[in-house]
């Protein structure tokens, strides 16, 4: 084997423990744009478009939780159902967006589904959906992320993204919506943990 | 009184993509409009081949009684057209920078935007009327109804 | 920088060129291209700001006929090597919608006059309206040898042309 001198490819380098190198949002917004092309060339309705988005974010979302547990956790790994969401609402959007998500709460109607709230995600930033597809969200894809993070942890959901119109405002901010599959055995599990 | 009227854009085969007027226009039929643009882009091409100087661009600007037109065309290809009232000042460079850079943010990553196909977008819309009705507001001129 | 001065059906009457770097050939191809080609761009851009025009009271057909010297024109072009300064004369353009070249009318006068300068030069409508007035009308329209419409080359014109452009200090 030989290696050239100087310069270090991309896989070589040693993983950072504090790597915090930061894509330019344009070179982004391009490459997602590409994304959704591409996946909406390969499906024939909204919600397969939204299908495949969640699979794609959903491998990110397997291998952010290793790198994230690696790096911020060291190498701890939630395993109450609220130390998750919480996990998910800060160090996960800290990592993805370089801040919190505006809103975490419980939802009102069932107690299997929480909800995390936020406005101007990057990945609508720029995104106008046309009228004819309805009530598209393109934050499918970081839906999908959250489900990998979340089923990699041991807490499977269905994870959806949704618009939802705020008032006085001209833009309406995107909630991710989880529900928790086998939500009473989770409960009954965190009771066995001792505390 | 200097205030900014309509903004055109053409395609890179001198089709129009996209026209939006700031003011209260004497309306021109759609067929037209489409006609003017792709005049205005033949004759750009026309009147950098008659330039008596060589290495010509398109025209950059062109001034008329009532109005000037000043039009901008990025290194790809895509022209912008700006209908502004005679000396109005800024006019080209808010066309270089911010309307191009609004085009780009808004029209160009929008996954669901083809390329040299007619521009539909929403964001792109709202900034763009929200950035003309707030320059014309500082000449206190304001979007005639 | 160059001169025309077409008639109304757009044909070139008379031409000088006091600067040209980039020769014909690399241009039009040939002279009587160009002055196809330049008489197409003035006409176009004439019919295009009478159609843009947002100071007219209406709906403007495209291709309705017009009265010469109505509806809006353009006083000048800009590109980034060259600026095309325009003046229609009174007699006008015969500025109906189709492009001119066919048709009965007699061709009194000049059609248009037209100045290439360098892009940074102002506006130069009172200097076209000048040579207009004072030189043209003065010394071509009132030679006997003169007809309307026809190519000329009259030596006090083209010397009182000469002398007012490097008045002007256009020419170094």
């Amino acid at each position: 084997m030989f290696q050239s001198r100087g310069s270090v490819g991309i896989v070589d380098k040693p993983f950072s423990r504090q790597g915090k190198q930061e894509v330019a949002l344009s070179s982004f917004s391009y490459l997602f744009g590409e994304v959704v092309q591409y996946c909406q060339s390969r499906v024939s309705n909204i919600g397969e478009l939204e299908r495949k988005l969640d699979e794609v974010g959903y491998g990110v979302g397997l291998r952010l939780l290793e790198v994230l547990c690696y790096r911020e956790r060291a190498q701890r790994r939630e395993t109450r159902l609220l130390d998750m969401l919480k996990f998910v609402h800060s160090t996960l959007w800290k990592y993805l967006f370089g801040r919190q998500a505006r809103d975490l709460e419980q939802s009102n109607t069932a107690e299997d589904e929480y909800m995390i709230s936020d406005s101007d995600l990057f990945v609508t930033k720029y995104v106008s959906v046309p009228r004819e597809m309805g009530h598209f969200n393109p934050a499918a894809f970081v839906a999908g992320v959250v489900r990998g993070v979340l089923e990699g942890a041991g807490f499977p959901a269905r994870v959806t993204a949704h618009y939802v119109p705020v008032k006085d405002q001209a833009r309406p901010k995107t909630v991710i919506l989880m529900k928790f599959q086998h939500y009473s055995a989770i409960m009954q599990r965190e009771q066995r943990i001792p505390g | 009184m200097p205030a900014m009227y309509s903004l055109w854009i053409v395609g890179r085969n001198g089709g129009l993509l996209y026209s939006r007027d700031f003011w209260q226009l004497p309306p021109i039929e759609f067929n037209d409009k489409l006609r003017l643009a792709s005049s205005w882009f033949g004759m750009c091409g026309i009147s950098a081949q008659l330039s008596p100087m060589p290495d010509s661009s398109g025209i950059q600007l062109m001034q008329a009684d009532t109005f000037d037109l000043h039009s901008f065309h990025t290194l790809t290809g895509t022209t912008f057209m700006l209908l502004t009232e005679p000396h109005t000042p800024d006019a080209a460079e808010l066309l270089r920078t911010t309307v191009y850079e609004l085009y780009c943010d808004y029209v160009l990553k929008n996954p669901f935007h083809e390329m040299d196909q007619v521009v539909k977008s929403e964001l792109f819309d709202h900034n763009l009327v929200a950035l003309f009705a707030a320059v014309n507001r500082r000449w206190g001129v304001g979007l005639a109804q | 920088m160059t001169f025309y001065i077409f008639n109304r059906k757009g044909r070139c009457q008379y031409y000088h060129e006091w600067q040209r770097l980039k020769p014909v050939r690399q241009g039009a191809g040939s002279q009587e291209e160009d002055f196809k080609l330049m008489f197409g761009l003035c006409w176009s851009m004439r019919a295009l700001a009478t159609a843009i025009d947002p100071k007219s009271p209406s709906m403007k057909q495209m291709g309705a006929p017009m009265r010469i010297g109505d509806g809006c024109s353009f006083n000048s072009i800009k590109t980034s090597s060259f600026k095309l300064q325009f003046l229609e004369s009174p007699s006008g353009l015969k500025a109906s919608w189709r492009m001119p070249g066919s048709g009965g009318q007699p061709c009194w006068g000049a059609g248009c006059f037209v100045l290439t300068t360098d892009p940074s030069v102002g506006s130069m409508v009172e200097q076209l309206q000048y040579i207009y007035a004072s030189l043209f009308v003065e010394l071509v329209v009132k030679n006997p040898l003169y007809t309307p419409g026809e190519p000329f080359l009259f030596e006090p014109f083209s010397a009182a042309l000469n002398k007012y452009m490097r008045a002007l200090g256009l020419l170094s």
